[in-house]
């Protein structure tokens, strides 16, 4: 047993486990792979995660370090209130509606959503940017309110 | 035993992979193990559901199956989907699409909370770590894959060049199994780390008070933590307002009425007129290429499979019995709606075509080529009394869109297999 642990790094439960959890992987790939397009499909899998991890999360931690070089724990601001997150809540809301619904909000499934529902895509930006809008106007209030208590309180 | 080689050097390489590039103190055991418990029971309830859906299509009748198309042809049926309440397939599916949206923001967080991990040096320390290491990157990429196929689903969006229902089902599979290894070796990390912190203490703590976890080897807490600028309660918060943001988007369009305007981002979210046949079509009659000449008076249903063929004009149905019933469409991509339709029962057309027994029926479109020009329905569906072949809807004959002259409608069916535009229909006894 130890000779076996240390080969191969885990206990024997952990080996079976990965057995199973695979196996049942393959099967499911070659379900995939009588029915569709199994090439398309891997690449689609395999760019799910270079999307993720090689796009998407460098993509939005440069935007939060420039956000946060930008506007800062500002020393001028009192303290207990921390500006960058008044712009990194609704924009972190306003990402999560964009990064579900962006194909309807930018359109790309025009024809196919006109063929099948009989309506367009056209209000969908809209709506979008008038969600986006409502939500930087009401943390921007809500912004301009606790800086207000908490210079009344200071003086 | 003989030492191997080290295929890796000692140092790992700028950037990423060295520790002290992570910064942010939120991260650490205790995060992601309530993100993820908070995401897990949402993934069983839209596992579930997902499912559920399948064993709703009937996959084992006639021409139904729509995953399995010359492959290994295991599928999951383990009992017969009921065709009551009316409302069951407009709620499991309606669960199916709101928890999965609700998923999506608490899943980009735990992804981005364990995201030192995946920049661990060495990549493999022993062959084990190795296969965990092979294990997240089916995890990973298949949550992505199953959950960005299903939003695109829901938007009539294909640009992939496979078929979107094996592949989503399918997907799922490769999904769950990477999802049940990770389970077995997560899950004593989440009760150690809530032994340690508690399951809420650490959310008492405002921005001040807020601590790094301990930098244990293995984990992703920081080493070198820089200043917190968001508590964890503040990023819980904001995490959990997208998500149930997007759950309510996601209720709008299977509560209907009102509530339809909730699904602000939507193509089932925006309302019709205030017409009988003014409410959410699935597909049109442009898109199925359906002829008008087709269905003027010259249409007649073909009632097979009992001694001879019957065949009906619209006339001779609407002089049957005629039958209201207030049932919804219920979509797999998530949206209801209920109408109050008119027609003759299932039952009585079986009677008419000769069948005495229980029968199940296959249903026959006019629209010719298509996944769903046709459905074969259960026998337990053709009995029921709701089940009717609707010729008008509201108090008026149904639009061209919505299937006239005729179309099917079943409680608690998917709304591809209330077929539209029926020409015939082939009963077989069972």
């Amino acid at each position: 047993m130890e000779k076996f642990r240390s080969t191969y790094g885990k206990g024997p439960l952990h080996l079976i486990a990965v057995i199973a959890s695979f196996a049942i992987a393959t099967y499911a790939f070659f379900e995939i792979a009588a029915g569709s397009a199994p090439v398309n499909f891997a690449i689609w899998f395999i760019a799910a995660i270079v999307a993720h991890d090689m796009l998407a999360f460098p993509l939005y931690s440069v935007l939060g370090v420039i956000a946060g070089k930008t506007i800062g724990p500002r020393p001028a601001a009192p303290a207990g209130l921390t500006a960058i997150n008044f712009v990194r809540v609704p924009a972190l809301l306003s990402g999560f509606a964009f990064i579900v619904w962006f194909p309807i909000i930018l359109g790309f499934s025009e024809p196919e959503v006109i063929r099948s529902t009989g309506l367009d895509t056209g209000p969908f930006l809209g709506r979008w940017l008038l969600l986006t809008g409502v939500l930087f106007l009401a943390s921007g209030l809500l912004y301009a309110l606790q800086l207000r208590k908490l210079r009344r309180a200071r003086t | 035993m003989p030492k191997l080689p080290k295929p890796f050097p000692d140092e790992p390489p700028p950037g990423p992979f060295q520790k002290s590039f992570w910064k942010s103190p939120l991260r650490g055991p205790w995060l992601t193990s309530i993100l993820g418990s908070a995401l897990l029971p949402l993934i069983i309830i839209c596992a579930l559901t997902g499912f559920l859906s399948h064993v709703a299509y009937y996959p084992e009748l006639g021409d139904n199956s729509i995953t399995g198309s010359g492959g290994i042809s295991f599928d999951l049926y383990f009992f017969d989907w009921p065709s009551s309440p009316a409302w069951l397939y407009a709620f499991t599916q309606g669960l199916h699409i709101i928890s999965g949206l609700a998923a999506i923001p608490i899943l980009l967080a735990k992804l981005w909370s364990v995201m030192p991990k995946f920049f661990e040096w060495p990549p493999a320390r022993s062959v084990a770590h190795a296969l965990d290491r092979l294990s997240l990157a089916l995890l990973v990429g298949g949550s992505i894959f199953v959950f960005f196929t299903g939003v695109l689903n829901i938007q009539l969006w294909y640009p992939f060049g496979f078929s979107f229902i094996p592949a989503h089902y399918y997907g799922a599979f490769i999904f769950l199994a990477a999802l049940g290894l990770h389970l077995v070796g997560k899950i004593p990390v989440a009760r150690k780390a809530y032994r340690e912190k508690g399951v809420v203490k650490p959310l008492r703590a405002d921005l001040a008070h807020t601590q790094p976890e301990s930098p244990e080897e293995g984990t992703s807490a920081p080493e070198a933590p820089g200043m917190p600028t968001i508590s964890r309660r503040g990023l819980l918060g904001v995490v959990g307002a997208g998500s149930l943001g997007l759950a309510l988007m996601a209720v709008g369009q299977v509560v209907g009425g009102p509530f339809r305007n909730l699904a602000l981002l939507s193509p089932r979210g925006r309302g019709f007129g205030s017409g009988a046949n003014e409410f959410q079509i699935n597909r049109t009659a442009m898109e199925a290429a359906i002829k008008p000449v087709s269905t003027t008076s010259t249409w007649r249903l073909t009632l097979d499979g009992g001694v001879a063929a019957v065949e009906l004009s619209r006339e001779e149905l609407l002089a049957m019995d005629q039958y209201t019933e207030s049932l919804p469409i219920a979509c797999v991509e998530g949206w209801s709606t209920t109408q109050d339709w008119t027609g003759v029962r299932l039952s009585d057309l079986a009677a008419l075509a000769g069948i005495e027994g229980a029968a199940e029926v296959t249903v026959q479109s006019l629209e010719e080529g298509g996944t769903f020009n046709q459905a074969t329905l259960a026998d337990s569906q053709v009995a029921n009394e709701r089940s009717l072949l609707a010729l008008t809807v509201n108090g008026e004959d149904l639009s061209l869109d919505h299937g006239f002259p005729a179309r099917v409608i079943v409680p608690a069916l998917p709304g591809v297999h209330c077929t539209k535009w029926v020409s015939s229909m082939t009963f077989t006894e069972v």
